[in-house]
């Protein structure tokens, strides 16, 4: 009589100790397995920039550089800024990933690149303009993908060094990389290789 | 205390209470400043805290040779062919001189010309002129005046950037402490000797700032080094500060009950921030 009046108060109890689990897990699911939200290039600039000023008020940017996947849109999880510093003689470079630093690190290298110009086009005006490129590029031998895009002063553009320019570097499994570069103030693109 | 009667101070109950006040007194005379009732306990750990390492702008990395002797071309680009030079004719050198002296018999006249109307000018509008000048006089000085302004405005309100304010408070009692070392993440570590005078005003509630400096808006491990008798090469502890973007954040260090076998990690430290919002550098 105990016993089977015992069961189903056991049961009972048990049931409530798995659902609160299963909502509890629910509950924390969305929180616990977030990703950090995507943002174009320059979303993450100020902070960038603002760390690199108490670092050496003569900080200057000069590359930029997506650190994880970047998406149709422009858009990456976190992104990279490097910025050197002439009294220093160093270059720092910040990754910033939900509107906070999460690296921060002087790089043990002589990087004396010029700064970029101020007026560049965001990621996303960048890979429009790549992407019509690289379609093209990509219709005989099947599709590609945007593997890293590169904001730079000069190394990959022989006619205009000076030029601030995206450099978006497009994979395919089946045919070597296309490298599109594109000019950063008139969103042109300036020139393209397969390497 | 006089009009009190006598009985009254000998029961043990009030000599109790009357130590227990002046203990109070002394306590708060010697502990110095409190912190505000913003003040966050910050945890001193004896290990410095292990965090995961991100990697960053891996393409630079992995092609930094080639990157950096493209930019070595375009600072030097020899070439193979000597820059020799073939000789002028001299005719040629000639007909430049003629050209020149064409241009210098226009200019001569041309002088001539502009001096006799300007010294024509300048007597008919000399007293315009006057007043003129003494209205640029006026108008630079106000110009120099609002330069002042726009420094002193930018100096205390338009600059401020990411700063910390690290001070120290109270002094151990069963240690010396003859400099404390500071270190912000990678960076290099600032050592502050603490003089006699300045341990003494610690023993009696003194505040010391030991560092006021920008810092990166990030999270970031700071860490305090302890130097005296019980610690000859220092003794460290570690504490995890987020400093608020282009806000100047205080760090208090309280030495007071720091053991000598626990060193750096005994310290007691809490952080608050400026309550007076900076303005920001950028834009």
């Amino acid at each position: 009589m105990r016993t089977r009046q015992g069961r189903p108060v056991r049961s009972k109890g048990l049931a409530l100790v798995a659902a609160t689990y299963v909502l509890g897990l629910l509950v924390a699911a969305p929180v616990m397995a977030r990703d950090p939200d995507p943002f174009a290039a320059r979303a993450g600039l100020d902070v960038a920039r603002s760390a690199a000023g108490s670092w050496a008020p003569d900080a200057v940017l000069i590359y930029v550089e997506n650190d994880e996947a970047v998406a149709a849109d422009g858009t990456s999880a976190r992104w990279g800024y490097l910025f050197h510093s002439k009294t220093l003689d160093q270059v720092r470079a910040y990754s910033i990933r939900d509107g906070k630093i999460v690296v921060a690190e002087t790089l043990d290298m002589k990087f004396e690149a010029p700064p970029l110009a101020t007026d560049w086009i965001d990621s996303g005006a960048a890979i429009e303009v790549g992407d019509r490129i690289a379609a093209t590029e990509f219709k005989k031998t099947g599709g590609a993908s945007l593997s890293t895009m590169l904001l730079m002063r000069g190394a990959f553009q022989d006619k205009d060094p000076d030029q601030t320019t995206w450099t978006l570097i497009y994979t395919s499994p089946s045919a070597p990389s296309l490298f599109v570069v594109v000019d950063a103030t008139a969103a042109k693109v300036r020139r393209t290789w397969r390497g | 205390m006089r009009n009190l009667p006598r009985s009254t101070w000998s029961t043990p109950a009030l000599w109790v209470g009357a130590l227990a006040l002046l203990g109070s007194v002394w306590a708060s005379r010697s502990a110095g400043a409190p912190d505000p009732p913003r003040a966050i306990p910050v945890k001193v750990e004896k290990v410095r805290p292990v965090r995961d390492k991100l990697t960053t702008l891996r393409f630079l990395r992995a092609n930094r040779d080639f990157i950096r002797a493209r930019y070595d071309e375009l600072i030097a680009k020899p070439v193979d062919r000597r820059g020799a030079s073939d000789e002028i004719d001299p005719r040629f050198l000639n007909y430049a001189d003629l050209l020149n002296q064409v241009h210098a018999a226009h200019d001569t006249m041309g002088r001539a010309e502009d001096e006799r109307s300007r010294r024509h000018l300048l007597e008919s509008i000399a007293q315009l002129g006057a007043l003129e000048t003494e209205l640029d006089r006026v108008e630079r000085q106000l110009g120099a005046q609002r330069t002042r302004l726009a420094l002193l405005e930018d100096d205390f309100t338009g600059r401020q950037r990411t700063t910390l304010l690290v001070v120290v408070q109270g002094f151990p009692a069963g240690a010396s402490v003859n400099e404390i070392g500071i270190k912000i993440d990678d960076g290099s570590m600032l050592r502050v000797p603490l003089t006699g005078p300045q341990q003494e005003s610690l023993r009696h509630g003194g505040l010391l700032e030991i560092f006021h400096g920008a810092v990166e808006p990030r999270d970031q491990v700071v860490q305090v080094t302890l130097f005296g008798s019980a610690w000859p090469a220092g003794d460290s502890g570690y504490m995890t500060l987020d400093p608020l973007r282009d806000r100047l954040t205080f760090l208090k260090l309280d030495l007071s009950a720091v053991q000598p076998a626990q060193g750096g990690a005994s310290v007691q430290a809490s952080t608050w921030l400026h309550e007076a919002p900076a303005q920001p550098i950028d834009g």
